[in-house]
């Protein structure tokens, strides 16, 4: 089957996807008029109410292929004058795959670089095109890696293949966004309707009767079937035009590598996993470390410092990336398993193109350090653009740490709040152990099924960890409560905490005072001398 | 008229049919469950030969030893139980003081798995004799027993990692206890690394580690019974070895041992641990027999005390029996009758009714040669 055939063939199975409804309809109004030909009118009368009532989802089924156009995702859009050089190589780049530029660039936050278009017709006529770059993107590639991706994005719209291939494409994209927002409208029918039920309970609970189970189940079901019909179809067009797109995928790879050069291009699909993860770890351990405590990093940092941490885990990323998964990233994926994509370029023939472009990518804004900020300032939500600035990481990290720290709420903390039926102190608690009562204590925290059924030294031992690491947590508290530690900020590692050096100038080890405290033979005299360095 | 019956002729026959083929299946299932649970209900009889010479039935069989327990070690066991460690203590001041090993380590073995259920007495015995090697040395095996009892008797898919994690952790403590044990032993005594090899076995210590804790040990007791039944084990397939390095280890063990050390029943342990046939081909080749006859000589001449010679007597009363040597295997059976927490049977299900069925065929088969 040529290209030209095969892209066809995806269009036909795309227009069923539009058509799919107004066949059902028509196959319905011909059995209707079948039996106006041939049934006994009174029994005809009634297979047209029965017609009459199947037709309203189908109907209402038809409305639902209308799509909102495509929500701008949040990102700061670029001009011409403001980034040149970047417009530049997106022109250029265009220039060489043989597609048109994208008419708009936004700057985003995440990981990420699409091109987008607003598609008439159902995806047959071409529209407005955008370039979507995530900045983090662009803090972790080299130029020439980020050439290699541009690329890649661009050649899904370039004709090389086929003429068809680019209405494939933007068929395939205005498919999958419009089961997107099926399955978008059911979660909100089913939250509707559990809402509904949660109010209803509560006024029942509230006049003294019992409250019903909250179920979802029934509500907007003709809804969900018509969605359903629809699905299936559009699992079943994807996976008829699989083998194509999957095509589409490594010419598009071919075609990134012509222009970027294979080493780039192999290079830069290993890195994006990479970058993904390390980027979703940045999110959570450093830019919203101070989530709870309100605090925020200093402005132009909330997405400046992940090019430092990227800097700082060099050797952590490097064992990363030699791992690639193997695995599609979703079932209406069209991209291939990133392995697959790596060993197809990698057996490219060498084009002497490894040292062009080594540059950070940043460097193709004009200002970088301007733009994250005028970019934090953008994607940040209002809420959170209301915390406080800490002055630099260190105040973040001390800030998010005694917040943390004086909120928490171990299983020890819980346990023995239950037990004594008093606030869970620090002080309570070393009290408790020094009277012998730790491991009745201890029979309060969460347990698993065998720890729960163990007794004496198995039993000690199964809650040994949990203590343990709960003691050390309220110490730290306590400690962090009384100024006694301070906190070392790293890109490198988890933020360490030191603990202010004994009277007789030797650093304690926190391990090791707590060890003792939970002992077989308890000793509490080290945990209470690290809490009270004066006496 | 003629169509209606000939239609429901075709329907009805079939089914008929049908519901004939059931009841049958019904029926035979039924007779079959019945005859089975008949024959299940069957109690076991003491054959008239095993009477007559006092043997006991497997509900009388003594499934938790070897051996009869000695006096004293019972009475300490009893007493470490009620939370008095002097027994105990004087158990192990004796052993060391007339350097008998093998008493010691079986003396370990048996008051450590006391202490890995509940230490409060060891607790007190250290708080009284604080670095008493005896003391230490309960302490580092009742660690590894503790281990076993937190990862539980499962395959490791029925594990859970808490388990395993636990598990891993006090065997890592109980290496560092047998390291302080054998550095209070007293001079020449190998108990620590007999007991640390229980340790390199559940953490895999690689086999040049092993070799290094066996220089240490066999340079105090060259011929010790638990330090080689356990270090076969580590040696094993199964652990940490393969067949043919715990057979090697077995045979050196042999060759170089006096007579009456036991070491003579490695060999057959070996072979025991790696035979996989579903035949007794392989336990009644000539090499098989003549392992057999060295075991017998070694055992003649054992100590009679010795605190594993049962142990020894069991493996030779199985493999008598399964080489026909029926009229021996009878001798080694009445010998350690009563006791079955042994190889081969422990290895089984029901370790009483397996003892039971191998020594009534060894005695039909004797009382009919006769």
């Amino acid at each position: 089957m040529g290209a030209t055939l095969r892209a066809l063939r995806a269009l036909l199975l795309l227009a069923g996807f539009y058509l799919l409804g107004i066949l059902l309809l028509a196959a319905l109004a011909g059995v209707d008029y079948l039996l106006y030909l041939h049934a006994p009118t009174s029994l005809a009368l009634k297979l047209f109410l029965v017609s009459g009532l199947l037709a309203i989802p189908l109907v209402r089924g038809l409305l639902m292929l209308r799509t909102p156009p495509e929500e701008e995702l949040t990102g700061l859009t670029v001009t011409q004058a403001d980034e040149p050089e970047l417009w530049r190589t997106v022109r250029e780049l265009a220039d060489e795959v043989g597609t048109r530029a994208p008419s708009r660039v936004v700057l985003t936050a995440d990981v990420n670089a699409a091109v987008a278009e607003d598609a008439r017709l159902l995806g047959l006529l071409p529209g407005t095109r955008r370039l979507y770059l995530g900045v983090p993107l662009m803090q972790g590639l080299t130029e020439s890696q980020l050439r290699a991706v541009l690329a890649h994005e661009l050649g899904h719209y370039s004709n090389a293949d086929t003429r068809l291939a680019a209405i494939t494409v933007r068929g395939r994209a205005q498919v999958l966004r419009t089961i997107e927002q099926f399955e978008e409208r059911a979660r909100r029918t089913a939250a509707r309707e559990e809402a509904r039920q949660e109010k209803k309970n509560a006024k029942a609970t509230a006049k003294g009767k019992e409250a019903r189970e909250v179920d979802a189940g029934h509500s907007g079901i003709t809804y969900r079937a018509m969605a359903r019909i629809y699905t299936a179809y559009a699992r079943f067009y994807f996976r008829a035009t699989l083998a194509g797109s999957r095509r589409q995928e490594y010419a598009a790879d071919a075609a990134a590598a012509r222009i970027a050069g294979r080493d780039a291009t192999a290079s830069a699909l290993r890195e994006i996993p990479v970058l993904d993860a390390a980027f979703g770890f940045y999110t959570q351990s450093y830019a919203t470390l101070g989530s709870n405590a309100e605090l925020l990093p200093p402005r132009g940092e909330v997405l400046g410092g992940f090019g430092r941490m990227l800097s700082a885990r060099q050797l952590e990323l490097a064992g990363l990336r030699t791992g690639l998964p193997t695995e599609p990233s979703s079932r209406y994926d069209s991209h291939p398993p990133i392995a697959d994509r790596v060993r197809r370029v990698e057996s490219l023939a060498p084009d002497g193109r490894a040292e062009e472009g080594r540059g950070a990518a940043l460097s193709l804004l004009t200002d970088p350090e301007r733009t994250l900020t005028a970019l934090e300032d953008t994607v940040l939500t209002d809420a959170v653009r209301g915390f406080r600035r800490a002055r630099d990481w260190q105040e973040l990290l001390d800030g998010s740490m005694a917040e943390g720290l004086a909120s928490s709420s171990t299983p020890l903390h819980l346990a023995l709040g239950q037990y004594t039926k008093s606030a869970p102190t620090l002080p309570a608690l070393i009290q408790l152990i020094d009277d012998g009562q730790l491991w009745q204590l201890a029979r309060r925290l969460p347990l698993s099924e065998q720890a729960a059924a163990s007794k004496g030294r198995a039993f000690r031992e199964f809650v040994r960890p949990t203590l343990h690491e709960s003691l050390a947590t309220m110490a730290l508290a306590e400690l962090n409560a009384r100024s006694l530690v301070r906190w070392e900020f790293s890109w490198e590692r988890s933020a360490v905490p030191h603990l202010a050096p004994a009277p007789d100038g030797t650093t304690p080890d926190l391990d090791a005072v707590i060890a003792p405290a939970l002992a077989d033979h308890p000793d509490t005299g080290p945990l209470r001398a690290l809490l009270t360095p004066s006496a | 008229m003629i169509i209606l019956w000939i239609v429901l002729a075709v329907i009805g026959v079939p089914l008929l049919l049908i519901g004939l083929y059931f009841a049958k299946a019904i029926v035979q299932g039924a007779a079959e469950g019945w005859r089975e649970g008949s024959e299940e209900s069957t109690e076991y009889e003491l054959p008239a030969e095993a009477a007559a010479l006092g043997l006991l039935p497997p509900e009388r069989q003594n499934t938790d030893t070897a051996a009869p327990v000695p006096a004293d070690l019972a009475a300490a066991v009893a007493a470490a139980k009620a939370g008095d460690w002097q027994p105990a203590a004087a158990l192990f001041d004796e052993t060391a003081s007339v350097r008998d090993w093998e008493r010691r380590t079986s003396h370990c073995e048996a008051l450590a798995d006391v202490a890995a259920e509940d230490d409060t007495w060891l607790l007190a015995w250290e708080a009284a004799r604080v670095d008493d090697p005896g003391a230490a040395l309960v302490r580092a095996r009742s660690t590894v027993f503790l281990a076993w009892n937190i990862r539980g008797g499962k395959r490791a898919q029925y594990t859970t990692g808490e388990q395993f994690e636990g598990f891993h952790r006090v065997l890592a403590q109980s290496r560092e206890e047998h390291a302080r044990a054998a550095a209070l032993a007293v001079e020449g005594d190998p108990s620590p690394y007999v007991g640390e090899i229980w340790t390199a076995l559940g953490l895999g210590y690689p086999n040049s580690e092993m070799d290094r804790l066996w220089k240490e040990l066999t340079d105090r007791a060259p011929h010790h019974y638990e330090a080689h039944f356990s270090a076969l084990q580590y040696w094993c397939k199964k652990w940490r070895g393969s067949e043919r390095l715990a057979r090697d280890f077995a045979a050196r063990a042999a060759e170089q041992a006096p007579l009456g050390s036991l070491m003579t029943a490695f060999p057959l342990i070996a072979h025991f641990e790696h035979d996989e046939s579903d035949s007794a081909e392989a336990d009644r080749t000539p090499e098989m027999r003549s392992l057999v006859d060295a075991a017998l000589t070694d055992v003649a001449a054992a100590d009679p005390a010795h605190p594993r010679l049962a142990e020894v007597r069991h493996l030779l009363a199985f493999y008598l029996c399964l080489q026909d040597r029926d009229e021996a295997a009878v001798e080694q059976f009445r010998l350690v009758d009563g006791y079955v927490n042994a190889l081969p049977w422990r290895y089984r299900g029901d370790k009483a009714a397996e003892f039971c069925r191998m020594r009534d065929l060894s005695l039909a088969n004797a009382a009919a040669a006769n």
